[in-house]
């Protein structure tokens, strides 16, 4: 493994008397894709939140890049570098493409001391970001609201790709793709990887995880289960993680 | 569908409310005797003003996906304020500055200063408390109504100094410049709204807060400053207020909102927010205007007034929703 970009040490997060997270410990190197997987309700969306700033740990703590990090608000993890693909897609399906790929980082211009958008700037840069994406969207300029749901989470998946960053989470990024969108998405993945970019992906379905990950960690009921290289596991054995039927072959745990 | 006549129809259902203007102003010219002249359409602007100003700072807020039924009371609170101060009879206290026009300016900051406070409390309560935007600004609604009458005793101020009232009635191009005033705010507020990174994110926070929020936008400061603008702005349809009725009286502009409301509707913007647009908007408010003077010519009993309103609400209402089937089928 390279240098380790994001260390998590015995983070825990508690909801009241619930215990999601009940302390995780794992790290992700430069360029490397992670795979985190685990049963609904194991804590993966949460662990995300956490590291994108939309949660405060209880305790525990984190390095990026060797430094002590605590991201308070989406803002924070953003200006370190830190892009975020969720589950449910964040689009604002009341504005356009356009919009949408630039929402908060718009490109302004200043006419007489006064920030203005310069929707050309944009579109140009969206346009371009889409071609070489090779995702076909009628006009830039048409709402969201009115495109389809694999048009809408290209729009995301290319916008992590444009904005980059240092450190990538994709939470179920394919959920609403085919298997030809699936397929350019797990591409743009590895581009985005082999630029130097830390990925961590989340995933129910097996065959994504080894097919674009180096390392596969499992989270079950709150702690790691199984943190291993891809070519050390199974399918097989990673779905016993899950279950937590047996640790055997489950490499070195948390 | 060729693109072309697809542009066409999106363009219509975009400005549908000024075709709607247009087609009402059209029908009244012809039906209706000694409707069309210069006079009937500036008045039509004119005694739009008041509306038009209060209809901005509601949209905003609504657009961002909140509500703000304060601003007729904060308008009625800024206005005596300014009626106490610089009116010479009633509960006037007739304060005197010198030079003269210096009461312009600070009558205008005092009215605006009101607004923005009662407008920052109630985004403080609603965005940092969490609050629910409705109940909160319905309490405004009553407390701040309650503190003209308290402020005023019930009773009025009547003759505003001179160099304030002058804005009611110097004419430029025919109209008196409270009315360009409204037309400036419009055109202002227009622009931050569509050209601007603040108006762009208060759309969006309008149309998905969460996403906003992920994105790295300020939310909450943004949504606070929204609710300023909002009280800043019913602040100044208040000094116009005033100025309009040359002082002030503790049941001032009663029943602005709702109409502000129905401009607001009828202009396209949606309740749920993050839908409309502040042109529409006062398109919306010159609507209600042309359709109240009309009522005016025609010698009908202004009760009618009322009933017109509310069903031109509804009428705004399916509208919206005809309006979005359309555009699902040409998506």
């Amino acid at each position: 493994m390279s240098e380790p970009l994001l260390v998590l040490d015995n983070v825990t997060k508690n909801y009241g008397a619930i215990e999601a997270l009940k302390g995780i410990s794992f790290s992700i190197g430069k360029g490397e894709v992670v795979a985190l997987l685990g049963d609904n309700g194991a804590g993966k969306s949460t662990l995300v939140k956490i590291i994108a700033g939309g949660l405060e740990p209880t305790s525990g703590r984190m390095l990026f890049e060797g430094k002590e990090f605590l991201a308070r608000s989406p803002a924070e993890a953003k200006a370190a570098g830190i892009e975020t693909v969720y589950q449910d897609l964040s689009l604002c399906t009341n504005v356009d493409v356009v919009a949408n790929f630039f929402m908060g980082r718009e490109i302004t211009r200043k006419v007489l001391g006064i920030p203005v958008l310069d929707e050309r700037a944009m579109e140009a840069v969206v346009g371009k970001a889409l071609a070489s994406a090779g995702t076909r969207i009628p006009s830039l300029r048409t709402n969201v609201e009115h495109l389809s749901g694999g048009q809408r989470q290209a729009i995301e998946l290319n916008r992590f790709v444009h904005w980059g960053g240092k450190l990538v989470l994709l939470d179920e990024p394919f959920a609403a793709l085919g298997v030809e969108q699936t397929r350019r998405g797990l591409d743009m993945i590895r581009q985005v990887a082999s630029q130097g970019i830390g990925v961590v992906i989340i995933t129910h379905i097996m065959q994504q995880a080894f097919q674009v990950a180096g390392r596969i960690v499992v989270i079950r009921q709150g702690v790691v289960a199984g943190d291993v290289a891809r070519n050390k596991t199974s399918p097989d054995a990673v779905i016993n993680m899950i279950t937590g039927e047996t640790l055997a072959g489950a490499g070195p745990a948390g | 569908m060729n693109p072309r006549t697809r542009n066409a129809l999106e363009f219509v259902l975009d400005n549908l409310v000024w075709f709607m203007l247009l087609l009402v102003l059209v029908v009244f010219s012809l039906f209706i005797p000694n409707y069309f002249q210069l006079g009937i359409f500036a008045n039509i602007i004119e005694a739009s003003s008041v509306l038009g100003v209060m209809s901005i700072g509601l949209a905003l807020v609504i657009i961002a996906g909140h509500m703000d039924l304060s601003v007729e009371s904060v308008a009625a609170l800024s206005a005596m304020a300014v009626g106490i101060l610089f009116c010479s009879s009633g509960i006037g206290l007739g304060v005197q500055l010198h030079p003269e026009w210096l009461m312009v300016p600070v009558s205008l900051l005092l009215a605006l200063a009101v607004g923005g406070l009662i407008g920052a409390f109630n985004g403080y309560l609603v965005v940092k408390v969490k609050m629910s935007a409705f109940i909160i600004t319905l309490a405004s609604y009553i407390w701040v109504r309650g503190l003209v009458l308290v402020i005023s005793g019930g009773r009025s101020a009547q003759d505003l100094a001179p160099a304030i009232r002058w804005f009611g009635i110097q004419r430029l191009m025919g109209l008196p410049l409270t009315a360009w005033i409204a037309v400036a705010c419009f055109v202002v507020f227009s622009l931050i709204m569509a050209k601007t990174p603040f108006g762009r994110h208060l759309v969006m926070i309008g149309g998905n807060e969460t996403a906003t929020f992920r994105a790295g936008i300020r939310v909450n400061r943004n949504l606070i400053i929204a609710f300023v603008l909002a009280g800043a702005i019913a602040g100044l349809a208040g000094w116009l207020l005033a100025i309009r009725t040359s002082g002030a009286t503790a049941n001032l502009g009663v029943g602005l909102l709702f109409n502000a409301f129905a401009a607001v509707v009828i202009g396209g913007v949606s309740l749920k927010g993050g839908v409309g647009t502040l042109p529409g908007v006062y398109a919306g408010v010159l609507l209600l205007s042309a359709i109240n003077t009309a009522i005016n010519l025609m010698g009908l009993p202004a009760n009618f007034t009322q009933v017109i309103h509310g069903l031109l609400v509804l009428a705004a209402v399916l509208l919206d929703a005809f309006k979005q089937t359309i555009r699902q089928r040409l998506a």
